[in-house]
């Protein structure tokens, strides 16, 4: 396999290209000034297509040769970066982020292929928007990559920059200032609290640790900090992924984001960017702070549990059909947070899962949103919309098909993740997941009620219905082609991140045992499948004590209780 | 061919129709106008076969030996769950995958003609197909994880057929309120199932019965956990087997086509809570008092359900109520351990519902959309053979003997009655009943085929169908859309249509005959071929008390004819005794008309606060707390902050300099004072 | 003669020219000043190479004349262009850096 660099680097490398192709073309007086309706092929549009195209392709083979037996990291790249601060340039591919690899360069080649494919309105300075979509599109497979602490914080915020400008200088007003300033401010505040609390875990750890200061966090995660240590600094990362998520009370950025942001970018962001925050929380924040984890675990679970019912109440509350997927999401990542909280394997692995599975569903429903605005006569408001499916049979199929997957219908690959997720929390906290099933119900009305008021009931003043295009076809087609595929085979992520979701929050889950890591281990559930179950009898060859052994299964009389504190 | 294998194809057959009839919603048409509905039919019909092939399979081993697994592929098999794509076959999902393969088919062929011109021919086929498939997935679901699958897709299938003239606001509203109480049902089973897991450590449903036998539970009774898995399976039942107070979406769901109404919301989803009951029997032995909540709700839903049908004048709605009053049968039932009886009055309830439901299609169809019983009168000799289908499923409804409502509801009754104790007052509860049962069903005949000829009726006899000039909504008045469609004007009545009078006789026929299956002291064919799958139960056990047999037979049929007796005496003999009554018990009139307030309830504690706490999160919460506190505090904080920092920044040259100058004095006095 | 002579007086031109920079308002004088206090500077730095016996200090005060040589070209190069514009001469006048 090609290094991760490639992967990484690709995307920036043709959006630079395809804007000095552009820039040495104009300078010879070959613009192309035709007024056609069509799509306008243009040479950065092209070069980041191209780009995104390959990062995906190369993404496609890392899943398709990612062994789901091997666990630990592979494809390693590790070379010194700044040898005086110990920081390495290292990046590897394990369970935790294949997926989420391969689901970023899906969804950022749907989004350069739909910016392309439209017509209206005409993109200006094409060459530095697709560069800087681009140049996101590299931060976050660097940030989603990385396996050193500091080149995580520099990824994310470089992610970050191509944003600022992607909303300041393509979104749409009013609001598109307010917006960036917002989305800047936030995010600004939440990295800052996190490179303050990356200089200190590796300041820190040096020092307990005696030797020289790193970052890297496989080294990192073998010298745990004091307890008093983690907690705070596990705060400083708490809030830097949580806005970034958003959850609830930190999403002030969100309502006006999702309004300025142009859709593609939107598709982007809140597909992937939103997924950085939680994966920080399974890659950084389990594996380094466990016992801080365990201390908030409560706190965390309240929060994703508040993010869940404020979400789900404004979901139906909106018209704003943008404002709807905004909110839904926020309620979705809430399922996430509690999914990763629940510090037990099943919560790790739906949490997991439900990110790649969000961020499918809301990448295609937002194209479809615009798709709808187009229908509508440019409004995406839900009370200018209604009566579409006439005339509209295949668009109202795909519709159909994601409404259903966001509300996590049995059936699609979602249900699979929520169900994971809300036993995960069933095992910890089981008021909070009786609660939290409210948001269940709560889901359903939402993703009808925007299905029904958009596609059924009487047409809209403005509405024309007509069938979507093959351009828009170009695009959705895809990503429910991929989200039906989840639908009928989940295990194939499911088996791929197993170990890696097991080992992320193996560590916060031992230390909420009170005694040693040998004692943990017979707090584990014990109907593993065979992978886990040969883990745990690699490290504990004797059965512990309440536990025996019936043929290859060990069976624990004190199964599932999951003793916190 | 394994059983196993044939259960695939079961499973298969329908799947392809759903993908044939989607795709080809172009090209099928313009093949042939009727071909959807043609393909439709047949996959449902090679599924039928197959299911035959399966219950010959089946039958083939010994009784021992008919319970077979069989998987295809992994679907979450991680972190200690185990869920493959699994079925199982045993006698109870064959008996259910027969039901509903054939009672599909026959709704299926009735379908292609009541449904021929309408707009959405090939969609509705493509619903019907998808909903059979997801019913055979339900029923032949190996584990926990697949059965809830199929629990869901019938309750999308459900709501896609209830809202399939999607341009009514009505329809699209009953559709939503369908498809949200299901979830609610859907909650209630995946935390049962949670409950369940939590102990067994499996999906599988062999396993995790197994794994109770061997005391997962514990050895006693009504372990807390188990009851309260249990109690949660129930919710699920109750969601979709319209029990109260989850049985509201029931009588909405009645703005979907006629055959829907037949097939989904009577024959085959809504007794998918029996099925559950009647699979998870093992664990429901072990847990009496989560039997107990079922056996009182099904009593008090049967009760209740027959009194509101009492007074509906929606002729749709007074079957819909009546479904759910006998779905409270079976669910009482297979509650009480009368599982073989429960699953008996389920197939002879699936063939004469169908019937009376395609029966009053026909009558609707007549009205043109019309479905209100004070318009109807006189169409007895219109409509003389929907006459006939509606008296013979009337009387099995009504249990008079020998057809075949009267032997399975019996028997029900007759196990709870030999339960003893408090159960006596559930058979008092059936026997009421089943009285309220015979009025109403015979209320709704005498009012719609006896008496004067309301002018459609004339026309009828002279040979036209009435359409009206500017359809409208009956329930709303509004204008309806011509361009989706809507019930009525296209929809040809059954006296013409061949399909639709085969699909009427054949389950007319099973509605006479189908009793003779288990006649008491004679023969016992449904309860010998499904032992096999109660060989665990403790209570599935045959009936010994003769006088009691005896009493409830002629009970049954004498309650039955009695309520035939006052209906003919209120409606045919002297009209106008109705309103009589009607004035005297003026207050529960009204509580009956209004349904028991029901909907009101839950929308004043559950619809309005929410709404109200949406609104408040939206207007309020969020621009006062987290655009104004939040955000507005935080942009205030930099604001301040950096207008401090501003004011250092006048722009005079000097004034910088004097800085400079303060500051490298300062530096320097310090490393003096330092040194 | 001790240094601190010497140092005094550069002290006190120092003194004098930052004094001016931050009083007066006339770029001129204020430019004027400028010279003034590199002067005091130079005075210091030839004082200190004459005290250790070496060159360097009086070639670093050559460098600062010359740099003072230009940067007065330049001052008066933007006084007259201020002049040209018509703007005011006058520093106070001229705060576009305010924040």
């Amino acid at each position: 396999m090609p290094p991760l660099s490639i992967l990484i680097w690709l995307p920036a490398a043709c959006g630079l290209l395809g804007a000095l192709v552009q820039a040495v073309a104009s300078r010879g007086g070959r613009v192309s000034a035709s007024s056609t309706d069509g799509p306008r092929w243009t040479a950065p549009g092209l070069a980041a297509l191209i780009g995104s195209l390959g990062a995906l392709g190369l993404a496609i083979a890392y899943v398709a040769d990612y062994s789901p037996s091997g666990g630990g990291l592979r494809y390693v790249t590790d070379v010194v970066w700044i040898s005086e601060l110990g920081i390495h340039y290292k990046l590897g591919i394990d369970g935790l982020n294949v997926f989420l690899v391969a689901l970023t360069a899906l969804l950022f080649a749907a989004a350069v292929l739909a910016v392309n494919l439209r017509s209206a309105p005409r993109l200006e300075r094409p060459s530095l928007f697709y560069f800087h979509l681009m140049l996101a599109e590299s931060a976050v497979l660097g940030a989603f990559l990385a396996q050193d602490l500091a080149l995580f914080v520099a990824f994310f915020d470089l992610m970050l920059i191509p944003f600022y400008f992607l909303v300041g200088g393509w979104g749409r007003e009013p609001g598109r200032v307010r917006a960036t300033i917002k989305l800047v401010i936030y995010t600004l505040v939440g990295s800052l609290l996190m490179l303050a609390a990356a200089i200190a875990t590796g300041v820190l750890a040096s020092q307990r640790g005696g030797g020289h200061i790193t970052f890297v966090l496989s080294t990192l995660q073998s010298m745990p900090l004091s307890r008093g240590s983690q907690e705070w600094i596990f705060l400083l990362f708490a809030a830097a992924f949580l806005v970034k998520m958003p959850a609830f009370p930190l999403h002030g950025w969100m309502p006006d984001g999702y309004r300025a942001m142009p859709i593609e970018v939107l598709t982007v962001f809140s597909g992937v960017l939103a997924k950085v925050g939680a994966y920080g929380f399974l890659r950084i924040a389990l594996p380094l702070y466990p016992q801080a984890a365990v201390h908030f675990q409560t706190l965390m679970l309240v929060i994703g549990l508040a993010s869940i019912l404020y979400g789900s109440l404004l979901a139906f509350t909106h018209t704003d059909t943008r404002l709807i997927v905004g909110y839904s999401s926020m309620a979705q990542l809430g399922f996430i947070t509690l999914g990763i909280f629940a510090l037990n394997p099943q919560g790790a692995q739906g949490a997991l899962l439900q990110m790649v599975n969000h961020g499918l569903v809301v990448a295609a429903i937002l194209f479809i949103v615009a798709v709808l605005a187009r229908r509508a006569g440019g409004s995406e408001d839900l009370r200018d919309m209604g009566g579409m499916a006439f005339r509209a049979p295949v668009l109202a199929a795909l519709f159909l098909i994601v409404a259903l997957a966001t509300l996590a219908m049995p059936g699609s690959s979602n249900f699979v993740g929520e169900f994971l997720i809300l036993l995960g929390v069933f095992k910890a906290k089981l008021a909070i997941a009786i609660v939290a099933f409210t948001g269940v119900v709560m889901a359903s009305v939402y993703a009808l009620r925007l299905f029904i008021r958009a596609m059924h009931n009487r047409p809209g003043r403005q509405v024309q219905s007509r069938e979507m295009t093959l351009r828009d076809g170009a695009v959705l087609v895809p990503l429910v082609g991929v989200i039906l595929f989840l639908a009928i085979y989940p295990q194939l992520p499911l088996h791929r991140s197993e170990r890696s979701a097991t080992a992320a929050v193996a560590s916060a889950s031992h230390s909420s045992a009170p005694g040693s890591s040998a004692v943990a281990a017979s707090s584990r559930p014990t109907s593993l499948s065979p992978a886990s179950a040969r883990l745990i009898s690699r490290a504990a060859p004797a059965p512990p004590p309440g536990c025996h052994r019936s043929g290859p299964k060990l069976s624990c009389s004190v199964e599932f209780k999951v003793p916190l504190r | 061919m394994s059983a196993t294998t044939y259960a695939w194809l079961v499973l298969l057959f329908p799947l392809a129709g759903t993908l044939v009839t989607a795709l080809g919603f172009r090209w099928l048409p313009a093949l042939a106008p009727r071909a959807p509905g043609w393909v439709a039919t047949g996959a449902i019909f090679l599924a039928f076969l197959s299911a035959l092939g399966a219950l010959l399979a089946l039958q083939s081993h010994v009784p021992e030996h008919r319970q077979m697994t069989s998987s295809l592929w992994d679907y979450a098999v991680t972190v200690g769950i185990d869920a493959r794509v699994s079925i199982l076959v045993d006698p109870l999902s064959v008996f259910m995958i027969l039901i509903v393969t054939g009672v599909s088919t026959l709704i299926h062929l009735y379908s292609v003609s009541y449904m021929e011109g309408d707009r959405g021919f090939s969609r509705y086929f493509s619903y019907l197909n998808f909903f059979v498939f997801s019913m055979l997935l339900l029923v032949l679901a190996g584990n926990f994880l697949l059965l809830i699958v199929g629990w869901a897709f019938v309750g999308a299938a459900s709501y896609l057929l209830i809202s399939f003239w999607y341009r009514r606001t009505t329809a699209t509203r009953a559709g939503i309120k369908a498809f949200v109480i299901n979830v609610v049902g859907d909650v209630g089973l995946v935390l049962g199932t949670y409950f369940i897991f939590k102990h067994t450590g499996t999906l599988e449903f062999q396993k995790a019965f197994q794994a109770t036998a061997h005391g997962a539970f514990g050895f006693a009774p009504n372990n807390g956990d188990l009851v309260a898995g249990c109690v949660l399976l129930l919710v699920g039942a109750f969601a979709k087997s319209a029990q109260i107070p989850l049985h509201t979406w029931l009588p909405d769901a009645m703005e979907g086509p006629t055959p829907v109404s037949a097939l989904i919301h009577a024959a085959t989803m809504v007794t998918a809570g029996v099925y559950l009951i009647a699979r998870m029997h093992p664990l429901f032995e072990r847990a009496p008092a989560a039997q107990d909540v079922g056996a009182v709700v099904g009593a008090v839903t049967l009760v209740i359900a027959a009194t509101i049908a009492l007074v509906q004048s929606d002729i749709k709605r007074v079957i819909a109520y009546s479904t759910m009053s006998q779905i409270g049968y079976m669910i009482m039932g297979v509650s009480v351990g009368a599982y073989a009886a429960g699953l008996f009055h389920l197939m002879t309830h699936a063939f004469f519902k169908a019937l009376l439901f395609m029966a009053a299609g026909s009558v609707i169809g007549a009205m043109a959309g019309e479905q209100s019983l004070d318009r109807m009168g006189g169409f007895r000799r219109a409509l003389p053979f929907t006459y006939g289908c509606f008296v013979i499923g009337g009387l099995a409804l009504a249990g008079i003997p020998p057809f075949s409502g009267f032997f399975s509801k019996d028997e029900i009754l007759l196990v709870t009655g030999e339960r003893g104790g408090w159960h006596w007052a559930l058979y008092v509860a059936g026997y009421l009943a089943a009285l309220l049962t015979a009025i109403y069903t015979f209320r709704m005949i005498f009012r719609a085929f006896h008496g004067d000829p309301v002018p459609e009726a004339r026309e009828l006899e002279e040979g036209h169908q009435h359409h009206a000039d500017v359809p409208r909504n009956p329930a709303t008045g509004e204008a309806e859309d011509t361009d989706v469609g809507f019930p009525g004007p296209n929809h040809p009545i059954a006296e013409r249509a061949m399909p639709m009078r085969v699909a009427m006789s054949i389950l007319a026929l099973g509605s006479i005959g189908l009793g003779l299956l288990q006649i008491p002291q004679v023969d016992s064919v449904i309860d010998d071929f499904l032992r096999p799958s109660f060989g665990d139960s403790s209570l599935y056990a045959t009936h010994t008390r003769n006088g009691l047999l005896v009493l409830g037979l002629i009970l049954g049929a004498v309650l039955g004819l009695t309520g035939i007796a006052i209906a003919y005496r209120v409606w045919v003999a002297r009209p106008g005794t109705a309103a009589v009554i009607r004035a005297r018990v003026r207050p529960l009139y009204e509580l009956l008309v209004h349904k028991w307030y029901f909907d009101e309830l839950i929308d004043l504690i559950v619809v309005r606060p929410a709404a109200w706490a949406g609104r408040f999160a939206r207007d309020t919460f969020e621009r006062l707390f987290v655009d104004d506190t939040l955000v507005g505090g935080t942009t205030g904080l930099v604001r301040v902050g950096s207008a401090a920092v501003r004011a250092a920044q006048s722009g005079f040259v000097r004034y910088y300099v004097a800085l400079l100058v303060l500051g490298v004095t300062g530096v320097g006095f310090y490393f003096l004072l330092q040194s | 003669m001790s240094i601190a002579w010497y140092l005094a007086v550069s002290a006190i031109v120092f003194a004098l020219g930052v004094l001016g920079v931050i009083t007066r308002r006339n770029p001129l004088v204020v430019l004027l000043c400028l010279e003034l206090m590199l002067n005091g500077g130079n005075l210091a730095l030839i004082a200190f190479a004459r005290m250790w016996g070496n060159g360097d200090g009086q070639i670093l005060a050559l460098v600062v004349m010359t740099v003072a040589a230009c940067e007065v070209c330049i001052g008066l190069g933007m006084i007259v262009a201020i002049y040209r514009r018509r703007l005011p001469i006058d520093v106070d006048e001229l705060r576009e850096l305010q924040g």
